[in-house]
């Protein structure tokens, strides 16, 4: 049982998900991402198209513990156990939520502050499409 | 359950009161776990009979039935009705477990954060960790707070979990999401709770003792916590406790005592902070010297908080105004519970990771 994002409304979203295309605001120059139907800063609606580096530092992260993910991640958890959740905060200025891979999920291991890329990473299956989008995993050596 | 809650809401009236003088109601709910349960409000109200009665269900994740006092509060103050009803009920026990899963942490953003892997706990998790990493504070204060917690509902007949934890059991639990534990976040509850709020100028013929409303406050925030500038305050809180203080006309000091949305024990740590009980990064150090402990300088969450009383969603809010209002008529149903002399109380409500907020302040 998952909460419902649509094929349709998933497939909208693809330009973020696969490229990371945020919406820099025309008014006030700072970059929307998740795009927004209005200015996080000034509440303007006037936007265009940029795309992000990929490139950011965690800002703040979490382990999610055995079978206590969403159950959208009921696959992920039996596969892998615990997984790491972290915000980070691009080098753009957004913030995003996205899980961290290719790297231990060990508390120890994880630092705020550590450098990290996006790369694509299977997220979740609904209706029998499988859901891709961003996961981040360190940046090796800084 | 609503209807003992009901029940138990009029013979709690000193005077008495025929239930039909209520004329309108509003019931926080957050539908009890998608069980097809819509329209409730005038299931619960035929329920309790007053089937007819105009009645309302207000869906604002946890903070529903906070929200539900204040239009209660609000429909009195508009002088259309001199009698109204404000409660909250949810059922969560008799759910299976991956329906609970499911059904819980859709009261954030869905399809950027929750969909990126995020459960609640790890929601809270998140801030609690850049709290720490900004603010320094130790894990054993938030442990502190489930340990005072777990100590005042042991004493409180109406508590979910009635029994007391030691510092090294709560540090030691096991891992729920990093840093916090199982003990740092609250159950899952089945409860209700009901609030009759009356004209003050009418209150006379019910009471002896009636609790004024003098502050109501509400407001609400990005509901995706990457959108916020600050994860370590609560600003939505920040901004309705600023309100109600404001409309009260009474400072954070004169406060007697305060429920406070413990749904994980960093949320109580920001909340001192939002209800202005310690400056910006200073809620740990309220915890550690004891001074919201009952007979502290600010008792919080007396009636052991979401954390041991419970957390029926819906429900909760209207509970926390239950505590208080026992607490300043003197009536804590456990003499050790009570704090003494009480008159100022205040309750505070957050709704999901801090998407809405309500506070109030009640004055004997």
């Amino acid at each position: 049982m998952t909460s419902y994002v649509s094929i349709p409304q998933y497939s909208n979203t693809i330009d973020q998900r696969y490229r990371l295309i945020a919406k820099k605001c025309k008014s006030c120059e700072i970059i929307n991402f998740p795009p927004r139907q209005t200015c996080l800063e000034c509440g303007s609606a006037d936007f265009q198209n940029v795309k992000l580096s990929g490139r950011g530092r965690i800002y703040t992260f979490t382990i999610i513990g055995r079978g206590g993910a969403p159950t959208e991640f009921d696959d992920l958890q039996n596969m892998t156990g615990e997984y790491a959740v972290a915000i980070i905060e691009l080098e753009e200025g957004p913030k995003v939520v996205a899980q961290l891979t290719d790297c231990h999920s060990n508390p120890n291991e994880i630092k705020i502050g550590m450098e990290v890329k996006a790369v694509i990473r299977r997220l979740y299956e609904q209706e029998r499409i499988i859901r891709y989008g961003y996961k981040f995993k360190p940046i090796a050596d800084g | 359950m609503f209807y003992e809650a009901f029940q138990s809401a009029i013979n709690d009236v000193d005077g008495s009161i025929d239930p039909k003088e209520i004329k309108e109601a509003w019931i926080g709910s957050l539908k009890t776990g998608g069980a097809q349960l819509g329209n409730l409000a005038p299931l619960l109200i035929e329920q309790v009979g007053l089937a007819g009665m105009p009645a309302c269900s207000i869906e604002n994740a946890c903070s529903s039935s906070a929200y539900a006092f204040r239009y209660a509060y609000m429909a009195i103050k508009s002088g259309i009705c001199d009698i109204t009803l404000a409660g909250g009920v949810e059922k969560m026990n008799d759910l299976p477990r991956e329906r609970n899963r499911y059904w819980l942490g859709v009261s954030g953003d869905v399809e950027w954060e929750r969909l990126a892997g995020t459960n609640f706990p790890g929601v809270y998790a998140m801030m609690a960790l850049r709290y720490m990493h900004e603010h320094g504070m130790k894990r054993e204060r938030l442990a502190e707070v489930a340990v005072k917690n777990h100590k005042n509902g042991a004493r409180n007949p109406d508590a979910q979990f009635r029994s007391e934890i030691s510092l090294e059991r709560a540090l030691r639990a096991p891992m729920l999401a990093y840093p916090l534990t199982v003990f740092d976040s609250c159950p899952i509850t089945d409860g209700a709770a009901v609030a009759i709020l009356c004209r003050g100028d009418l209150a006379s013929k019910y009471t002896d003792t009636p609790i004024r409303v003098i502050g109501s406050g509400a407001a609400s925030d990005y509901l995706a916590i990457h959108d916020r500038k600050d994860l370590t305050t609560v600003a939505a809180a920040q901004k309705a406790a600023d309100e109600a203080y404001k409309q009260a006309g009474v400072k954070p000091k004169e406060v007697d005592l305060a429920e406070v949305h413990d749904c994980f024990t960093i949320a109580e740590i920001m909340a001192y902070e939002n209800c202005g009980f310690a400056g910006k990064g200073k809620g740990g150090e309220l915890i550690k010297n004891g001074e919201t402990e009952i007979g502290g300088k600010i008792p919080v969450n007396a009636g052991g908080g979401l954390k041991s009383k419970g957390h029926p969603i819906g429900a909760t809010g209207v509970s926390q105004i239950y505590e208080v209002v026992k607490q300043l008529k003197g009536e804590a149903r456990e003499k050790t519970r009570q704090v003494k002399g009480a008159e100022i109380g205040l309750t505070h409500s957050v709704g999901g990771s801090g998407g809405s907020a309500c506070v109030h302040i009640f004055r004997r």
